[in-house]
């Protein structure tokens, strides 16, 4: 259903010339990097976008150096503390997805262990309940150890901070958002500002799931083809077409003259910004902005140099 | 819309432990549904609720916020400008009880009106359709809690099966009315309202019509 404006010869070609790539993974990371972003930007096929998304992410290394590792958390009890929010959030994910509506079925113990396991892994960060989605993503995808390091990956390597106490990384990212979004689109950030609407009101749910619960199917699909092999670059990007096509012209700013308005706008965003084609045609166009942006906490200022390319053709 | 009808614009915030029941709350109050499949909120999610007041027309801004304490250093922006809360529990679970306390000191020491007083706050016992064994059995001592705490009141609710969601939200409304009239008073200059007492007053008819 996803592919069903791929042709069927075409998409048998993209699974062999994925299939090669996965053969010989090492030499195509190290050599022809390009090809593959160019590979994952025109979308995985479904059939391989398991196996390619714990190969991208780095999962299925840290799974070969870790081996009965998942096997040996999945074993130990938990911490009653974490296993009481994690129960609590089982059914509440993609719950009209066939995997996971059925209470106690095995989505939602797939999703228990590879919680449970993480917060075994990292102790000291435990749960948050942002994990979920992401992990249930990762479990329509690939069975629950290969999900497990693929989670691992993405909260410490792709997105490091964002599901730790205090939420600070998240909350900095939020920042470096409208940084960035006053290079993109002044218009957005001018009334973003105006209306006093700070970043963790309309991207937290946005960036901690990485779209998961945000855009079409398809689209969450096609964006994570990318993230995986880009990074979180293109959860900026994402989140900056977003708000360039929402908030982007005067002529829309007419309809939400107000904080609460906005920011239904930017929970009800268009579905014609969200389709597939053009997100990906959006995320994947290049103009280099580079921000820098000077934080100040109480304790010390970071300078943290970020580089975003961001597509140029808007509406 | 109508000519001269004045309007209000109340935001209102719905906090508590997460699974408690704030998002069944919000939409039954607000689409009149009730569903065992709602998603974990993540962040912050809003809803519209538009009430024909008397006359006037009151328009809601429910703030539906995460439960995970997690997120607990994000409230002080979610809890800018509201004017009204809800602090929801789970009466099958006594940990969400006990975290009541907590949710209201966050919400005092980040939140008070222009007049320093904390905004009006309704604790709300939900999931009162389920067996229950603590506490909520005993109004007396639920209505003294919510004295100690600085709660105006305090309604068992079932989002489930629509008990009490209404009436929670028109006392939660009455309140707040009445603490903007207060804030205007508290403008007018000392000698016009020579009454020093009157906000214990307002306090205590409001307990009495509770009952």
């Amino acid at each position: 259903m996803h592919n069903a404006d791929i042709p069927p010869d075409v998409l048998r070609q993209r699974e062999a010339k994925w299939l090669d790539m996965l053969n010989s993974w090492d030499k195509w990371m190290a050599k022809k990097h390009k090809k593959v972003k160019l590979r994952c930007q025109k979308g995985i096929p479904p059939s391989l976008r398991g196996r390619a998304w714990l190969y991208l992410s780095g999962g299925k290394v840290k799974k070969e150096q870790n081996q009965g590792k998942f096997q040996e958390l999945d074993s130990q009890p938990g911490d009653p503390k974490w296993l009481d929010v994690i129960e609590k959030d089982l059914h509440r994910q993609f719950p009209f997805h066939e995997m996971f509506v059925a209470r106690g079925g095995h989505g939602q113990q797939d999703l228990f262990r590879v919680l449970k396991a993480y917060t075994l892994h990292r102790p000291e960060e435990g749960y948050c309940q942002a994990q979920a989605p992401i992990a249930a993503v990762l479990l329509m995808h690939m069975p629950a150890e290969d999900a497990f390091w693929g989670l691992v990956q993405i909260c410490e390597k792709y997105l490091p901070g964002y599901y730790s106490a205090g939420l600070e990384a998240i909350q900095l990212d939020g920042e470096i958002l409208f940084a960035l979004l006053k290079r993109v689109s002044p218009v957005a950030h001018r009334h973003l500002k105006k209306y006093k609407i700070d970043p963790i009101l309309y991207m937290t749910e946005w960036f901690m799931c990485a779209f998961s619960r945000t855009l079409p199917w398809v689209s969450v699909l096609r964006m994570w083809d990318m993230f995986f092999c880009e990074g979180v670059k293109i959860i900026f990007r994402v989140g900056l077409v977003l708000l360039k096509c929402m908030l982007g012209s005067q002529e829309k700013l007419k309809a939400c003259q107000g904080q609460y308005e906005t920011m239904e706008l930017l929970r009800s965003i268009e579905p014609r910004y969200m389709q597939e084609a053009f997100l990906v045609q959006e995320v994947s166009q290049h103009t280099l902005y580079t921000v820098q942006y000077v934080v100040s906490s109480s304790k010390h200022s970071l300078c943290l140099p970020l580089l975003v390319t961001f597509g140029k053709c808007m509406p | 819309m109508q000519n001269n009808r004045k309007e209000h614009l109340y935001k209102i915030l719905v906090i508590g432990d997460l699974g408690v029941g704030k998002t069944s709350i919000i939409k039954r109050y607000v689409h009149q549904t009730y569903s065992t499949n709602y998603r974990a909120t993540i962040g912050v999610d809003f809803a519209l609720k538009v009430l024909n007041w008397d006359s006037e027309t009151v328009r809601l801004q429910l703030w539906d916020i995460a439960g995970q304490e997690r997120f607990g250093n994000m409230t002080r922006v979610y809890y800018r400008e509201a004017m009204g809360a809800f602090i929801v529990f789970d009466v099958t679970r006594p940990t969400t009880f006990e975290a009541v306390s907590k949710w209201k000191e966050d919400l005092d020491s980040k939140l008070t009106l222009s007049n320093g007083q904390s905004i009006a706050t309704v604790l709300l016992a939900n999931k009162c359709d389920q067996k229950r064994d603590f506490l909520t059995n005993n109004s007396l001592k639920m209505d003294q809690y919510c004295k100690e705490n600085g709660f105006v009141g305090w309604f068992e609710t079932s989002a489930r099966e629509n008990i009490n969601i209404n009436e929670a939200a028109n006392f939660l409304v009455k309140h707040i009315i009445a603490s903007e009239n207060d804030i205007l008073k508290s403008v007018v200059p000392d000698t016009i309202s020579p009454q020093l007492n009157s906000d214990k007053e307002m306090t205590c008819s409001y307990w009495l019509s509770l009952d």
